[in-house]
């Protein structure tokens, strides 16, 4: 089953990337699309970021400090340094040394 | 002239490497961690290749997600190749089908982003396809390398290692400088907040109900921004 939806969705990523650039016909964008396509990658991620540092299950808040702080740090990190691996080796440090 | 470009293609894509290199062995690394097999993590990278959504599908699928929900998540992180695709066609408009189909399937946002300033500063008289194939080719060798690395790695790596928790930080390092203005800000804070309430609800939906709230919150902040 993973390898018919890995396909699956490997095709349709395939087709977005030639949508626009496959010549065969001249397709034009709502330019209205613009205006949302650009908070999509930041909303995606940052709901992946949250959803992996808190959860809230109707009753009460769970988190773990350790990880909480570690992404705090890397968030400085990445603000200063706009690099994947200082990011990486800083918020995993932290979480090691806590 | 055409090895030339191919080169400069190369040449460019080189320094985004060192971002593109950690996230593949984060990626092979977590591929092996969520359950997939050596052969599903590695032809991943060259199915979706595309690595955010390569690590949310594993992600989702470890959780046992819906396939719906896990499809519509990779395809919704994609959607922006649309718009790569859009752009780069208005300056590669005399190639033949076979030119498109290798070029589409290389679309990454690395080579997207340095063949677009090569297009635009030297035009596109010479056969600067080459160089998109240079930029492309380079990342997708590299992409495909770090990830086998990672596998290879992955099923070495001692659990208490704390791993899986390399994606969120890989994420913050891809969204914090992403961060610019205050709908986009706005935008995350309000996917994340959707996210952390939603836990509970059924097939991991709220991936996508979070990631559209923080779309349309983020289109209306702008909008709201502008009016003013």
């Amino acid at each position: 089953m993973i390898w018919f939806v890995m396909i699956l969705t490997g095709l349709i990523n395939f087709i977005f990337r030639i949508s626009m650039f496959s010549g065969i016909r001249n397709i034009q964008l709502p330019l209205s699309l613009n205006r949302y396509v650009v908070y999509v990658p930041t909303s995606v991620l940052s709901a992946i970021i949250a959803s992996s540092l808190i959860s809230f299950n109707g009753q009460e808040v769970l988190y773990e400090a350790e990880k909480l702080v570690a992404a705090s740090i890397a968030v400085i990190f990445a603000y200063l340094t706009k690099s994947v691996s200082a990011t990486l080796v800083a918020g995993l440090i932290t979480i090691w040394i806590m | 002239m055409k090895q030339k470009e191919f080169l400069l293609g190369v040449s460019a894509m080189l320094p985004l490497l060192l971002g593109v290199v950690p996230f593949g062995l984060v990626f092979g690394v977590l591929g092996i961690s969520s359950g997939l097999s050596e052969t599903e993590t590695i032809l991943m990278s060259s199915i979706i290749f595309a690595g955010a959504s390569q690590v949310v599908f594993a992600q989702l699928w470890a959780a046992g997600s819906a396939y719906i929900v896990i499809g519509s998540s990779v395809a919704l992180i994609n959607l922006r190749h649309v718009l790569y695709s859009a752009s780069v066609a208005q300056h590669l408009d005399k190639l033949n089908f076979k030119w498109r189909i290798i070029l589409a399937y290389l679309l990454t946002d690395e080579a997207f982003a340095v063949s677009i300033k090569r297009f635009t500063s030297h035009g596109t008289s010479g056969p600067v396809h080459f160089f998109m194939l240079g930029s492309g080719l380079t990342l997708w060798l590299t992409w495909q390398t770090s990830t086998i690395i990672g596998v290879i790695v992955g099923s070495t790596i001692p659990e208490n290692w704390e791993l899986a928790f390399a994606i969120p930080l890989t994420f913050i390092a891809i969204v914090v400088p992403l961060l610019r203005s205050i709908p986009t800000i706005v935008s995350a804070l309000t996917s994340g907040l959707i996210a952390i309430c939603g836990q509970s609800l059924p097939w991991n939906t709220w991936i996508i109900i979070a990631a559209l709230g923080g779309i349309l919150m983020g289109a209306f902040v702008e909008k709201w921004n502008h009016n003013k």
